[in-house]
């Protein structure tokens, strides 16, 4: 068979006129928790562009942040997100469950239990530490202020929560009541509870309230750069919480909206080694362990304890944030 | 020596005395740093105290923003009452209209029965908004003894350009018809409505144009005989096609330095339909008086002589202006309707014809009281209120109306498709009347009209209609 010339040309014409001229303009909505902002200005650029390439498609994506458990009652109350990134796995369970827009096993479809990063929480002071702030019990002294917001809208919250509660059972003669009493005495310490992790971050930083910031790990870092290492230090506390922020596609907006295949694909190439890079640049800590190796100067290795230590997040959010719940009543006055 | 001595003991208590007052400005200093120390640390606990006490009102601030969108408003005044969000965006507004007429005839050829009161229109509205854009209302009519649903629709504003609103509502032919009730200058609506559309079932694109200059509307519906409404066919399709309904009106200088033309409308709107009827449903109209006497009727069946029914073709047109000028408003309005009808008659087998009726109408009105005209709705300048001394407004309106039915109607005889000892073949009327607006809600209207015939008598001309109609008029 001898191939002209000009067909081929013809054929790749019309080939690439096709492209364009079935070439499309979508849009995704994002819908992720309050610090991730930066992380998901940086990644979407790499992604729309990765996708161009691919497809010749035109993406845009939207985002929405604010506090996680406030994110997804408003996906619940109908919010059109095609994908959600929140903080915490219970918050997309309690989409699944009440919206009914995503199946029961979301966690399942991708990797690493469909959270592409981790994080743990750290202790933001004052630059020079002058309230000599070293562990979780140093938060419960007389005079310090401390800052953490609300665990009823904060997914970062109740990873500070949490991760305060286990130190606490740690202590010799540690148990359920003294943690109680431990999470008690320090939430009398929190002169302002803010409805997410960022708004913290604003009263920490910004505003110049408080003596030390219950911070995410990547808000932390986020600061110093910010601010600039003058200003502020980060303190590891001895025992911290393994975080692990989900992802996962909104089936019923992604069917309805004709999105699902670019909004899967969005979420799978959070795991490639390219976003991978962004999200540690970003101070997440990535899953993918070559890139982890890279970046382990920038992540000290401390103790972390998971939600599997608390009996999943389903046990957590009925114990400890459901109303009337730990929560509720160490707070009540 | 003695001297050295002394020299020495001098130095020696000079020494323990500057010794001494060291050790004094010491201990006080150092009370006095320690005092410093803590006014600077209480300093910095009221500052900090003050900064929560800014970042949590920060926060209320925020958290008041973010609880707007979905806060519940409600508000209750001339416009009738609402529940909402703060936004506007999702709202449900009950309203209402009630009036309550007044029949009184001074001539001798409307029988007396016909004297009356009557409610005419019993109408409460359920309406709102969703989401924004997704408009909805809901009214039923317990008017006359009987509920019909007089409108139940939705319509999506997808555009200033593009609404699309399906359900039952007034098609939007006629000027008058389009009118609100509660706006109307006259009690009863004129001739030129008599010939178009009511309210009817179907679907429709409207919108505005050029930044409001133009609207347009063009929708498809069941299709409905002169001056009805489709609950006289129980809101089903009678016919054997659907209506096609389009309009355009321009308001060209509503946003104009000419001050004098910017409350100057135009347009012009008609209906389209190829149907058949039935001796049985004829889908013809009959036409009433301002008094709303039937003075115009297609022969109908009657034992073996079967009446006159739609055939074909009906083609409606309408030209259509209003003015207001300061207390002053015109309305002009023409509508001619061309129908295609079919007779099986009693001597001269099928007989088939397109009649072309017409109307037209003149209507003025002048606020006495000063108020600016408005073509839809207005405000009193004052309430009625003696002991403040204010008596509302009170507005003037005159018209001239007239309708002309097709000659051809009464040729024939015996198979003519309306009998002329019946049916008049043209009614004129001329009308005044005067509005009294208590408040922005209550209305009352004493409307004056006589009405004169060609035709319609076995003899002759039928008689005059003296009418004297009274409205007590809410609306919010």
């Amino acid at each position: 068979m001898k191939f002209s010339l000009s067909a081929v040309i013809a054929t790749l014409a019309l080939a690439g006129f096709s492209a364009g001229a079935l070439a499309k303009d979508v849009s995704l909505l994002n819908v992720s928790y309050d610090p991730t902002r930066e992380l998901y200005e940086d990644y979407n650029k790499v992604f729309a562009k990765y996708w161009k390439e691919k497809t010749g498609d035109t993406v845009t994506i939207k985002q929405s942040h604010g506090g996680s458990g406030k994110q997804a009652r408003t996906v619940i109350d109908g919010l059109a997100a095609d994908v959600v990134t929140l903080a915490l796995a219970g918050d997309i369970d309690a989409i699944a469950t009440n919206a009914k827009s995503i199946p029961q096993n979301w966690q399942s479809r991708l990797p690493h239990n469909s959270s592409p990063y981790t994080s743990t929480i750290v202790f933001l002071v004052r630059k020079g530490n002058p309230k000599g702030i070293k562990d979780w019990g140093d938060l419960v002294k007389p005079g310090i202020a401390v800052i953490t917001p609300n665990p009823k809208t904060s997914g970062g919250a109740r990873w500070n929560y949490l991760a305060a509660w286990a130190w606490a059972l740690r202590q010799p003669g540690g148990n359920e009541a003294t943690a109680k009493a431990f999470v008690q005495k320090l939430y009398k310490n929190v002169p302002v509870l803010d409805t997410g992790a960022r708004g913290s971050t604003t009263t920490f930083v910004q505003r110049g309230i408080g003596d030390v910031l219950l911070a995410w790990e990547n808000e932390a870092y986020l600061s110093i750069r910010e601010l600039g290492p003058d200003k502020v230090d980060i303190v590891y506390p001895s025992l911290s919480i393994l975080a692990e922020p989900p992802v996962t596609v909104v089936d019923k907006v992604v069917l309805r909206r004709g999105t699902r295949e670019v909004a899967t694909e969005y979420l799978k190439f959070l795991y490639t080694p390219e976003a991978q890079e962004i999200i540690a640049r970003n101070y997440y800590r990535p899953t993918d362990e070559k890139v982890a190796a890279k970046y382990a100067r920038q992540f000290p290795k401390l103790e972390l304890v998971t939600i599997e230590d608390f009996g999943g997040w389903a046990h957590v959010q009925k114990i400890h944030f459901a109303d009337k719940g730990v929560f509720d009543q160490i707070t009540a006055n | 020596m003695h001297d050295i001595d002394t020299l020495t003991k001098i130095r020696r208590r000079t020494a323990s005395s500057l010794g001494f007052a060291i050790a004094i400005a010491l201990v006080c200093g150092s009370a006095r740093a320690d005092e410093l120390t803590e006014l600077r640390d209480r300093l910095d606990a009221q500052e900090q105290k003050i900064k929560v006490l800014e970042r949590k009102l920060e926060l209320e601030e925020e958290a008041k923003k973010a609880g707007a969108a979905s806060a519940a408003t409600v508000k209750a005044g001339p416009k009738g009452f609402s529940l909402g969000t703060a936004d506007n965006a999702n709202v449900a507004k009950l309203r209402g209209v009630l009036h309550f007429d007044g029949r009184r005839y001074f001539d001798d050829v409307t029988p007396s029965t016909a004297d009356t009161f009557l409610l005419r229109r019993v109408r409460p509205t359920l309406e709102g908004t969703l989401n924004g854009i997704f408009d909805y209302r809901f009214t039923p009519d317990f008017a006359g003894g009987r509920t019909i649903i007089l409108d139940a629709f939705v319509a999506a504003r997808l555009a200033p350009w593009a609404t699309v609103t399906a359900g039952k509502f007034k098609v939007p032919v006629g000027l008058e018809r389009i009118v609100s009730a509660t706006d109307m200058r006259f009690i009863e609506r004129g001739f030129p409505t008599s010939l178009l559309p009511n309210r009817d079932l179907g679907v429709q694109l409207s919108g505005n144009l050029a930044g409001g200059a133009a609207s347009y509307s063009i929708g498809y519906f069941n299709g409905v005989s002169d001056g009805g409404s489709s609950d006289a066919s129980g809101d089903v399709q009678n016919d054997t096609s659907g209506d096609w309904a389009a309009r355009i009106f321009f308001t060209p200088f509503q946003s104009s330095n000419r001050y004098a033309l910017r409350g100057l409308g135009f347009g012009i709107a008609g209906t389209y339909v190829d149907s058949t009827g039935s001796t049985a449903t004829t889908l013809l109209p009959s036409y009433r008086t301002p008094g709303q006497q039937t003075f115009f009727s297609y022969r109908g069946t009657s034992g073996d002589v079967l009446g006159t029914y739609a055939d074909g073709e009906r083609i409606r047109i309408t030209p259509q202006a209003y003015y207001t000028n300061g207390s002053f408003l015109a309305l002009g309005e023409y509508a001619r309707v061309s129908q295609d009808v079919t007779r099986v008659t009693p001597t001269s087998g099928t007989r088939s014809a397109s009649l072309d009726h017409s109307a037209w109408q003149i209507q003025l009105a002048w606020f006495a009281t000063g108020e600016e005209q408005s073509i839809r709705g207005f405000k009193p300048n004052s309430v009625f209120s003696p002991k403040d001394g204010t008596w509302g407004a009170w507005e003037l309106a005159a018209r001239y109306h007239e309708l002309d039915i097709d000659d051809d109607a009464f040729e024939g005889g015996a198979d003519s498709f309306a009998n002329p000892a019946t049916a008049a073949s043209k009614a004129r009327a001329w009308g005044v009347g005067v509005n009294w607006y208590l408040n922005q809600n209550y209305k009352w209207s004493l409307n004056y009209e006589v009405t004169r015939f060609d035709g319609g008598a076995a003899t002759g001309d039928r008689e005059d209609e003296k009418a004297l109609l009274t409205r007590f008029a809410v609306g919010f």
